[in-house]
């Protein structure tokens, strides 16, 4: 069929670009530093014993031919093979989780948080502009098919650009100010992607639990694309899946994140076995798994994942009491924390207190953008906003709920990020009800009511009515204490739960005061990573949605921001894409935390509240102390589940044995 | 008969074509759709949502159309069997709700004899020792049953279950059988499990059932027909089996109707709690995330079972009793 026109083999231009730009960032295998101990060649690799009977009758590959020519290297402390890992999930959607677990990307961050390449084997960063990825020679897909740049180019030409599978063109990451990336492949393991302007996100999007999927297995799905298969055999796939056309059931197929498609390839360590539906999921570890130990051991060591489907309410109690659970953290709330304690001992596990990430467990966002005249000046009036601030007694909530095991402070950055500051956490968020009540007269809401209410210009008494999404029962007890220190300095706080559309709806529409959520989704946010949430530039950002509507709609709908505070955020942000320093975009984060530090635009409460994490004794390699962060961390992914092993359960010799490696084939791990 | 039998089923389809507007307009009628409640799950476990990719899915799935269009399109599918399409499932409706019925039929109908077993000796002995210390006993346990909160009475078995017997919580079986050929290990597995369900949905039914018997059949035990059929000298259990037992069952065949889609539906808020993998969590949390073909298929299913059901319980009446006339009320 002939190569497509955006094929170039690396031509004059490839190269005269190359000289004239500086290799700024090359990233290349840090994994192979972390890992030099590793003396193994391909040659000694160990075949894990679940599969050396299928090896031995010829069905499948040796070890050393499955293997990339250069496979990744897990630096971490060895173990041993085999064993079921059992762990819950609340629903069929949630079989994308083992995705998280599994944690194979492109790009991978570290628990330290820096980006390294994982399945490719190096990347070439020149200057954010021009991407070259160096995929592994020789590595497989789980059905064992080649996995090459073809896989990349059938998604970018057959997937990402074709009106039927992608009716709104190539993912928006990919855009740089609405410009496409040139995409060349330049041999079977080289693929460049480039753009006139910088792209600094690329890299951190590929490492994400929901990457940017910028491949897919191209040899099993073009039998689903029109442009390759027969039209009467896709005529007869398509009935069969009851869709309406190819483009729907190819859709359905390819999706590698939902992970609900079993016979789609993956390079994932576990590969799902079950076919939907079921109340029990069993992913087998992948024969074709890219990476290996210092021993030379082919990754995971765990044969086999259950994941078993149970309601979210009572997986607490299965795991508390039944010990049902080998690793588990999803579902698990920090005030199930006794409970889980107390099944310790009788079900041999542990319950390991994690970080969480948030900037803070829980914020109040005042909305600058509500519709009532007066209330938006106070809410714009950022006296006004620190005096809510300092009156709120931090401790007693920590100490009331969280028994004092989180951080008192604001919305921002958590200690262990290279961008916090003890400055910007403590920034108006000590408890001084004097002081608030002097910065509300100086606003000049004097008047008050009987009641010692005070009463707004127009009259009303102040009373802030925070609307939330319900059902979560520590919402509601921390405004109850909020309620009571506000109280002092004449504020009457009201909660009033809703739907959670309803109140989304509202908040967009500029008819709630202020809500109660999450603070920032990642409290350890590297430089490198995008500061988009901190300026007003998604509908979502509760403080400012009408401002986050306009950028999102490229002022089609919702209001410019007029506060010069909003609009410097907004210039930051726009500068941090634009540069392609690293020191300026650590300098434009710590402007743009000071900024909201100092404007209190959401007021946090306490922050790394502990995740309880609970995991079978016999489960090894899982850190005692960590982060449970989605973005990044992928839940337990960053940790790489692939290198934790089961221990035999005690009396049972004989699996034991089966579990040694065979005999000889491991050299002493060696001691760095 | 053969006319009455004829018009029934002619009633059936503007009956069944109002239920089916309904039920997609109750589903209809709460805020958002599947993709906004998607969103909220999603997010209040951390994760993050493409936009851009939510609005291509709000199209593929055809939520930009007009309810009007959504509503046409669905009922044409069901008229050719295709229950639609299950968002959360990422399946067509029919293979999702296929695997769970089998399950709700094991439970539904052990629970239902499991209930008869029970309510009908106590209520015939009820009856017939009116007023005894064995009657106002049973009336004190049967009132306890109908009283508990079943859910309240799920968590304290599972409690003891667990901890007593150390059955694994929830779920009709032992995790590693799900999905697994039927075996005699697997049999064990679900009897092991099966009785929780059972004595916590069929406590309250059969609480019911027993006070129904007992007061159906203290109005028979008054009848001038019970005392001369004594007067005669029938045996006391041969008079009781003959006659009053079989008039006081009128309201069971009656129930028959709504027994049928109560088989398939299983009680929803126990089998949440108890974690069974049965049709009625399934139903419960299509309705709650707006997963609106799964649901309203389901609900129409039931509707269907629920029609029939009336239908053939006022045959087997007509059949079974003869006081009743079918075309009584056309002639007066």
């Amino acid at each position: 069929m002939g190569w497509p026109a955006s094929y170039r083999p690396l031509g004059r231009r490839g190269l005269g670009l190359g000289g004239s730009l500086v290799l700024a960032g090359i990233l290349v295998l840090a994994g192979m530093a972390l890992a030099l101990p590793c003396s193994a060649s391909r040659a000694e690799m160990v075949e894990p014993p679940a599969l050396a009977e299928r090896v031995a009758a010829g069905t499948l590959p040796p070890v050393n031919q499955r293997l990339p020519i250069v496979p990744a290297v897990e630096a971490g402390e060895p173990g041993k093979y085999g064993g079921e890992l059992h762990t819950l999930i609340a629903s069929a959607r949630d079989t994308r989780v083992i995705g998280f677990y599994g944690y194979a990307r492109l790009m991978a961050y570290t628990p330290e948080h820096e980006l390294v390449p994982d399945i490719l084997q190096s990347v070439d960063d020149d200057g954010d502009r021009v991407f070259t990825l160096h995929l592994r020679a020789g590595q497989k897909w789980s059905d064992g098919a080649p996995f090459t740049t073809e896989d990349f180019r059938y998604w970018w030409q057959d997937v990402a650009l074709n009106p039927n599978l992608s009716p709104s063109g190539p993912p928006i990451e990919l855009l740089i100010d609405g410009e496409r990336p040139r995409v060349e492949i330049l041999d079977e393991t080289t693929i460049r992607f480039s753009w006139s302007k910088p792209n600094p996100t690329f890299l951190g999007h590929l490492a994400g639990p929901a990457p940017l999927q910028i491949f897919r297995p191209a040899h099993y799905l073009k039998q689903f694309n029109a442009k390759y298969a027969a039209p009467a055999m896709l005529d007869e796939l398509v009935k069969q899946a009851r869709v309406r056309n190819w483009g729907q059931l190819h859709n359905r197929l390819d999706n590698m994140t939902r992970n609900d498609n079993p016979d789609l390839p993956t390079l994932d360590p576990w590969v799902l076995t079950t076919r939907p539906p079921s109340d029990r999921f069993v992913f087998e570890r992948n024969p074709y798994y890219y990476r290996i130990d210092r021993n030379g051991m082919q990754l995971p060591y765990i044969d086999r994942i259950i994941a078993s489907i149970a309601d979210a309410k009572i997986i607490p109690a299965k795991v508390g009491l039944g010990g049902e659970s080998d690793l588990q953290a999803r579902y698990l709330r920090f005030d199930n924390y006794t409970f889980l304690k107390d099944g310790e001992e009788r079900n041999d596990f542990s319950v390991r207190l994690w970080r969480t990430g948030y900037g803070s467990q829980l914020a109040l966002y005042p909305n600058l953008n509500v519709k009532d005249p007066i209330w938006q000046a106070l809410m714009r009036d950022v006296r006004f906003r620190r005096a809510l601030s300092m009156a709120i007694d931090r401790h007693e909530i920590n100490q009331v709920i969280y028994y004092g095991l989180g951080i008192e402070g604001q919305n921002t950055m958590l200690p262990g990020s290279p961008l916090a500051s003890t400055e910007n956490q403590k920034a108006w968020a000590h408890y001084d009800s004097k002081a608030a009540n002097r910065l509300l007269d100086e606003i000049g809401l004097t008047k008050r009511d009987g009641e010692g209410i005070r009463l707004m210009p127009d009259g009303r008494p102040l009373e802030i009515i925070i609307e939330t999404a319900g059902d979560s029962s520590e919402q509601s007890d921390v405004l109850e204490l909020i309620r009571d220190t506000w109280r002092e300095i004449g504020i009457k706080l009201f909660t009033k739960p809703e739907q959670v559309e309803v109140l989304h709806n509202r908040i967009f529409a500029g008819e709630t005061m202020m809500t109660i959520d999450k603070g920032l989704d990642d409290g350890l946010a590297t430089p490198a990573m995008t500061p988009r949430v901190l300026a007003p530039t998604q509908q979502e950002g509760w403080e400012w949605p009408r401002w986050g509507q306009y950028f999102e709609t490229k002022g089609k709908s919702g209001e410019p921001p007029d506060l010069p505070a909003a609009v410097e955020l907004l210039a930051l942000e726009r500068r941090w894409h634009e540069t392609i320093s690293r020191d300026e975009r650590k300098e434009i984060w710590q402007r743009m935390l000071a900024i909201h530090a100092d404007q209190v635009f959401t007021i946090g409460t306490v922050a790394g509240v502990p995740q309880p994490v609970v995991v079978n004794n016999r489960l090894h390699n899982v850190p005692v102390e960590g982060i449970y962060n989605y973005d990044p961390g992928a839940h337990f992914g960053v940790y790489k589940p692939d290198h934790f092993w089961l221990s035999p359960p005690p009396g049972d010799t004989a699996k034991a044995a089966a579990a040694e490696p065979p005999a000889g084939s491991v050299s002493q791990p060696v001691k760095d | 008969m053969f006319g009455y039998v004829i018009r029934r089923l002619l009633v059936m389809i503007p009956t069944l074509i109002a239920i089916s507007i309904i039920v997609f307009g109750i589903i209809q009628l709460p805020p958002g759709d599947y993709l906004s409640t998607y969103v909220a799950e999603l997010q209040s476990q951390g994760e993050a949502v493409d936009p851009q990719k939510i609005q291509f899915l709000r199209e593929l799935y055809g939520f930009d159309r007009p309810a009007w269009e959504q509503y046409l399109y669905w009922v044409a599918g069901l008229l050719q069997g295709n229950m639609g399409y299950s968002f959360a499932y990422n399946l067509p409706v029919n293979d999702v709700v296929g695997d769970r019925l089998v399950l709700t039929f094991i439970v539904s109908i052990s629970t239902i004899i499991f209930t008869w077993v029970l309510a009908f000796p106590i209520g015939i002995y009820s009856a017939t020792h009116q007023y005894s210390w064995t009657d106002y006993g049973l009336t004190l346990l049967g009132f306890l049953g109908l009283a508990t909160p079943s859910f309240l009475l799920a968590l304290v078995l599972l409690y003891g279950a667990n901890t007593l017997f150390g059955i694994s919580i929830g779920g009709l079986m032992d995790e590693r059988f799900i999905g697994q050929p039927w075996s005699l290990a697997k049999v064990g597995s679900v009897l092991s499990h099966l009785w929780i369900p059972v004595i916590v949905i069929g406590a309250s039914g059969t609480a019911g059932m027993i006070r129904r018997l007992r007061a159906n059949l203290l109005d028979e035990l008054q009848k001038q027909y019970v005392t001369t059929a004594r007067a005669k000298g029938l045996k006391p259990f041969k008079v009781l089996m003959k006659y009053p037992l079989r008039m006081s069952l009128n309201p069971f065949i009656a129930d028959i109707g709504t027994l049928l889609p109560h088989v398939i539906s299983g009680a929803a808020i126990v089998s949440v709690v108890l974690s069974l993998p049965t049709t009625g969590p399934m139903l419960l949390e299509a309705l709650r995330s707006q997963d609106m073909y799964l649901a309203g298929s389901f609900l129409m299913f039931m509707a269907l079972l629920t029609v029939i059901g009336v239908f053939l319980s006022d045959l087997a009446l007509a059949a079974l009793d003869p006081r009743i006339r079918l075309d009584g009320g056309r002639q007066r």
